[in-house]
């Protein structure tokens, strides 16, 4: 390898845009032999991945502990990744059981997944969980990327905001990003929505570069303006015209991240106009987006929810095309419509590896995005005919910036181990020390 | 001279000597308080006064409020004494003192059975107090600053200045409130989320008014799932049943498709048994296409149908979706029908619904063209370049005209020359005129004089000064006040000339500007907050128990009391039939749950509320306000006390204190159920409740004859209704009538209760105590004019607080509070 000491400044790569477009964006930006490059210094993206109804029992847990095991069944599509996949099993989901005395929850608790909490039972505005792990990572990793984190969805929620059933808000089963116990964060389902957010708005490349160019040099032209206002106003203004002064920058700034994110967007992303009606199109788009964030550092976090509770959408593209998603779940106990179901969860899962794939074929810095990610994919429900909250399904994907060890099944006792213990041992990961999140009795034991 | 003074009424002392006089500005110096030999007679005859004063004090209100309770550690006492109050000295303790005005003047002082004083007596001691807080008042004009434009204004403006409707409710953060509104300057702060949002509407907004947005979008536009759809809706065509009527601003000429989804279930089924629906898209009211329901939007799940491409010239036009009212009524197995329509998100085990309109995305334009002729184009092209040669100067007169009335001022020529620089570029970049003129007005969009409103201070005048504030700035405050969007060429042309002072002038504006569609807006965002009928939004009582309450009750409650303020406000009533006219408006749906017979169709019409309908009258009786202050599975005597207290009478009751039981919940075990006035009244038995409780929950007991919903009841939960009690002034109430006697007996209290939320929302700033010598002088004023809407708001636009400012302090960059 060449060890040029040669920095390519941002602008560069700009001026140079047709040439750059190929360049694998953050190698360039990064002095080659300076410390910055060096694998740990990498920044470690984090992903959580909902998905609702548990898994088909039989079918997923490994027969083997440790590693080497065979893949079961509902996992077999991250297989090709086993190197830097944990699957664990016997986690219980304490969040997702009702309080005691409390009727219904059992299906809306998508927003306990990342925080371990039990949503408060109300279908009004005084909606509450807790402040989410994806939300705790971006307030520490996210504040110099233009966006702290991203939500996608692939499921409308349509207009439902109260109640969704049971007493309890549609908010918990909208969205599994929470900023604060009672702040949601509502999840994107338009692509072309979140490639605005990314990119700037207009039809081409070059439509939206202009168009930035034509916000900074307006936002540019406004210092003269503010400092000719500032000579007029009183003390008492200047503090507010400081204040717009201030945002002025911080704009500024953003729009310089999404200039030089801009040429890392490939020519040949094909956003279309709406929401895709194929869920297969649909969540690999945004699975698409989610990784192109990550590779121009506009984000370092993200999350996505696979499904609302509930949901009898039919997954076409599945070996089982006409099992719906809900009623599936509820197989009776019946072998023939529980391996209907497993086909569901391997579906998902088989979506799950194709992000993981972008991941791993995406260089960044001395190692792949997949090296420097954490992915966190799981259920808080195991059985899904009963609506259990043990023995839940939950997957680590991902080199940890080299913390995490792959291929490994952990296996725990039954009942035992809540999984907000897997919550707060992924916050170490980021060298975030809390005493504890949610239900959590502890660090997850095994996991490092 | 015509000259305004501020009178203190009984005492006949020059009060605070706040001068606005159009014909001679008075130094500043000789707008602090009274002549000095004013000063001098008025306090002899105070100290006089003073003692007997005192002895009323010692009479009726030291036993509770005095030094020997407070020995006692009596709580009344602990909290207030008075008789270690020198009452020589009333401005010494000023804030103390207009406390006791306001509670004496609500009647809510001496409490329940205690001995008062008789009226004349009390009359005397109130009038007494006011006119010594009045006449030592000290000049309190605080500028209310740097002022940014909220949403509703932010949306208005652009109406105004480019002819484009635009909902910024759907691309801005929402803005915070304080002391009631959310047009308060100093809380009107920015952030870069909002930064973010007004840069990317100034570049969407500036391509829309020019139609040269050609870049394909999708836009959401929802139906509450609690909308009713059995009825046709006001806009769409007769023979059509439910849907929506969209009003949408095409970006530009081009294709368009449509994509409907219905109302979805727990299970994302679309929900509605009732097949053979078809459902007509019109645009303009003219039929676009059919969809069929069962196979293009039924049969998804949730996915929704999309229409083929339809060729639409940009600019604005009405998209209506609607089903054709050609299929049957459900079924008759029902035994009451609801209101309500639909119960997402379950359906009811023999209950038959129609489909419903859940979400229409209009998606486009594909192969766009730039618009050529559209409202927004008319009004921003005043001329159009024949020749090349002419392009500079018909480019100069645009940007004059647009930054003239964004800027609300007369445009400089530093103005021009930083906004043809934009227009250069655009020019040249785009290769056309549009596209010099849509930089300019992305420019002006994001400039911080369109974005705030400004008041400068004179550079000379020393701090704590007061000093009018100009003529220009004048125009602003008015069209803020009155439309919630930018001056008009007639407000700033007269303010141009320094003639909008004139008293005639300004008289005649404010009733031009009253009478104007633009002051729509002030119905609707003043009644909005002051009663708060925008929480209306978000009341959703529960279906099991109100199976009939739905979007379409929702908005004709709002549309209610809109239409019946706006009454007074347009026919320049007086504001205190507010209190019990007698008549209101209604349409069909609200007509059934009122009762009122033979009213047909969604329009409103004004209705007469005879005896049969008594309860109606007045705001005590309308249905949004009943709703909005209960429960959302039953009513609140506590919360509509408290609501009654602070907009009748003015006066909050203190929050619970800690640690109390506020839960009303049924806990007897397997006893009788209690009636709601049972458990309320067990819940007085607590002392420390029951001092605060007994002063307001009368006044809400005495509205239990509405239910959570605002219906007519007289048993609740088959337990007869006793609305009786007794309020502190020892009036005994017996419903609804008697309660709204007491709003007439006390409505001097109320007229100065609405002038301080006017002045509140006028000024942009809190009213705190030392503005209410400014709130008494209007209020008098208006009182000669029998309170006559306009007296009010005539009085508020020439009072000092809307007129002048102070200057702060050097180097404390102190503003009127958050």
């Amino acid at each position: 390898m060449f060890i040029t000491k040669k920095h390519i400044s941002r602008r560069t790569i700009l001026r140079g845009a047709g040439a750059a477009l190929a360049l694998p964006f953050l190698d360039a930006m990064i002095p080659a032999g300076s410390a910055q490059s060096t694998a740990t210094k990498r920044p470690l993206r984090f992903v959580g991945l909902f998905v609702p109804h548990g898994m088909a029992p039989g079918w997923w847990v490994p027969t083997k502990e440790g590693s080497g095991f065979e893949y079961p069944f509902c996992w077999k599509p991250l297989e090709p990744y086993r190197d830097q996949v944990v699957l664990m099993t016997g986690l219980h989901s304490t969040s997702a059981e009702p309080p005691p005395g409390v009727t219904g929850a059992d299906h809306w608790v998508a927003a306990a997944f990342l925080c371990a909490e039990k949503p408060k039972k109300t279908a009004g505005a005084d909606v509450r969980a807790g402040e989410t792990i994806d939300q705790i990572i971006a307030k520490k990793i996210g504040r110099e990327t233009l966006l702290p984190s991203m939500e996608f969805a692939v499921e409308d929620p349509g207009a439902n905001s109260s109640n969704c059933g049971e007493g309890y808000s549609c908010v918990y089963t909208n969205t599994i990003a929470w900023s604060s116990p009672t702040k949601p964060l509502p999840m994107e389902l338009n692509p072309q929505v979140v490639f605005e957010r990314m990119f700037g708005d207009g039809g081409s490349p070059e439509e939206r570069a202009a168009r930035r160019e034509r916000n900074l040099s307006i936002l540019d032209s406004l210092g003269p303006k503010i400092a000719g206002l500032r000579k007029e106003f009183g003390p008492g203004d200047r503090v507010r015209l400081d204040d717009y002064a201030e945002n002025i920058r911080e704009i500024e700034r953003r729009l310089e991240i999404a200039r030089n994110a801009s040429s890392v967007a490939p020519e040949n992303l094909d956003v279309p106009v709406g929401i895709p009606q194929s869920f297969d199109l649909h969540i690999k788009l945004q699975f698409d987006l989610l990784a192109l964030a990550f590779r121009a550092d506009i984000t370092r976090v993200g999350t996505l929810l696979f499904a609302r509770d509930l949901t009898n959408r039919t997954y076409p593209e599945s070996e089982s095309p006409r099992t719906s998603f809900h009623g599936g779940s509820h197989h009776g106990e019946d072998p023939a419509r529980i391996e209907g179901f497993s086909k569901i969860n391997q579906y998902h899962v088989k979506m799950v590896a194709y992000f993981i794939d972008n991941l791993r074929r995406t260089n960044d810095g001395d190692g792949s995005l997949l090296d420097h990610s954490l992915v966190l994919y799981g259920s808080n429900m195991g059985n899904p005919n009963q609506h259990l909250h043990y023995d839940v399904p939950h997957a680590l994907i991902g080199g940890a910036n080299g913390q995490l060890k792959g291929d490994r099944h952990l296996a725990y006792p039954s009942k035992t181990v809540p999984t907000g213990n897997l919550l707060l041992s992924i916050l170490d990961f980021y060298g975030i020390q809390q005493e504890s999140i949610g239900d959590s009795t502890g660090r997850l034991e095994k996991l490092v | 001279m015509n000259t305004k003074r501020f009178v203190v009424s009984g005492a006949g002392v020059l009060a605070l000597g706040l001068l606005i006089s159009q014909s001679a500005v008075p130094p500043q110096g000789a707008l602090m308080a009274a002549t000095p030999q004013a000063a001098v007679t008025a306090s002899t005859a105070a100290a006089t006064d003073a003692a007997t004063q005192r002895q009323v004090l010692n009479q009726f209100c030291s036993g509770c409020h005095g030094q020997r309770a407070k020995a006692a550690k009596l709580d009344s006492a602990v909290r207030l004494t008075l008789d270690d109050l020198d009452l020589a000295k009333v401005r010494d303790h000023a804030d103390i003192w207009e406390k006791v005005v306001r509670k004496l003047r609500a009647g809510l002082m001496p409490p329940t059975n205690s001995r008062r004083p008789d009226p004349s007596t009390m009359n005397s001691l109130i009038t007494w107090l006011e006119g010594e807080l009045d006449r030592t008042a000290v000049t309190h004009l605080p500028a209310p600053g740097l002022h940014r434009l909220n949403r509703a204004e932010y949306s208005n403006a652009i109406r105004d200045l480019l002819g484009l409707e635009v909902d910024a409710a759907k691309f801005l953060p929402p803005d915070d409130s304080s002391h009631g509104f959310d047009n308060m300057a100093g809380t009107l702060t920015l952030s870069p989320a909002l930064m973010e949002a007004y840069l990317s509407a100034a570049g969407r907004i500036s391509r829309l008014a020019l139609g040269s947005e050609t870049a394909a979008k999708q836009v959401v536009f929802d139906v509450p799932a609690d909308t009713a759809q059995n009825h046709r809706v006001e806009g769409l065509p007769f023979g059509t049943r439910g849907g929506m009527l969209i009003r949408y601003e095409f970006p530009s000429s081009g294709e368009y498709t449509f994509t409907v989804k219905g109302v979805t279930g727990y299970f994302t089924r679309v929900l509605g048994q009732i097949t053979g629906e078809k459902l007509e898209l019109t645009i303009d009211g003219e039929r676009v296409y059919l969809f069929d329901w069962d196979r293009e939007i039924g049969n998804t799940t949730g996915f929704g149908g999309t229409s083929p491409k339809i060729p639409i010239r940009g600019g604005f036009h009405t998209v209506g979706v609607a089903f054709l009212a050609t299929n049957d009524l459900p079924g008759t197995e029902l035994n009451r029908p609801f209101e309500r329509t639909m119960n997402s998100p379950g359906e009811i085990p023999g209950y038959q619904f129609y489909p419903h309109v859940g979400q229409v995305f209009i998606n486009g334009p594909f192969t766009g063209t730039p618009a050529t002729d559209t409202p927004s184009r008319r009004k921003i092209f005043t001329c159009q370049p024949q020749t090349a040669q002419q392009e500079r100067d018909c480019a100069r007169a645009i940007v004059s005209t647009l930054a003239k009335k964004a800027f609300r001022r007369p445009v400089r020529e530093s103005d021009l020359e930083t906004l043809m620089t934009f227009y250069n570029s655009g020019r040249n970049e785009a290769k056309s005129f549009d596209g010099g003129i849509q930089a300019v007005v992305q420019r002006i969009l994001i400039d911080p004089e369109f974005l705030y409103r400004s008041e400068l201070e004179p550079n000379q005048a020393a701090a704590d000064s007061t000093y009018r504030i100009s003529q220009l700035e004048l125009a602003s405050r008015l069209s803020f006040f009155i439309w919630s969007s930018i001056p008009d060429d007639e407000l700033l042309n007269l303010a141009a000339q320094s003639r909008l002072r004139d008293r005639a002038t300004l008289d005649r504006q404010v009733k031009r500007m009253l009478a104007d569609p633009r002051a729509k807006a002030f119905v609707r965002n003043f009644t909005g907050q002051w009663l708060n009928v925008r929480s209306m939004e978000a009341s959703e009582p529960v279906v099991d128990l109100f199976p009939d309450f739905d979007d379409n009750l929702r908005a004709a409650f709002r549309e209610e009391i809109e239409l019946f303020f706006g009454s007074i406000m347009q026919e320049d009533r007086s504001i205190l039939e507010l209190l019990d006219a007698d008549y209101t408006f209604a349409n069909e749906r609200l007509a059934k749950h009122y009762g009122i017979p033979n009213i047909y169709g969604p329009q409103f019409r004004r209705v007469t509320l005879g005896p049969d309908l008594d309860m109606r009258r007045g705001l005590l009786g309308k249905g949004a306000l009943l709703t909005i202050t209960s429960q959302a599975a039953r009513t609140s005597p506590v919360a509509r006390g408290k609501w009654f207290l602070e907009t009748f009478l003015g006066v909050s009751p203190p929050d619970p204190p800690p640690g109390v039981e506020t839960d009303l919940s049924k806990k007897n075990g397997n006893a009788a159920p209690l009636s709601l006035r049972e458990r309320l009244e067990a819940h007085r038995a607590n002392p420390v409740c029951a001092s605060c409780h007994q002063i307001f929950e009368p006044m809400g007991i005495a509205m239990e004859n509405f239910d959570a919903v605002g219906r007519w009841r007289t048993t609740d939960e088959g337990v007869r209704i006793d609305p009786t009690g007794v309020i502190a002034d020892g009036t005994r109430l017996e419903g609804i009538a008697s309660l709204r006697g007491v709003t007439r007996r006390y409505s001097d209290q109320f007229a100065r209760v609405v002038t301080e939320r006017l002045l509140t929302y006028a000024m942009g700033r809190g009213v705190e105590d030392a503005d209410m010598p400014m709130v008494r002088s209007i209020t008098r004023d208006a009182s000669k004019a029998n309170y006559r809407f306009s007296s009010l708001v005539m009085g508020v636009v020439e009072s000092p607080g809307f007129q002048m400012n102070m200057k702060a302090a050097a180097g404390a960059p102190q503003r009127a509070g958050r």
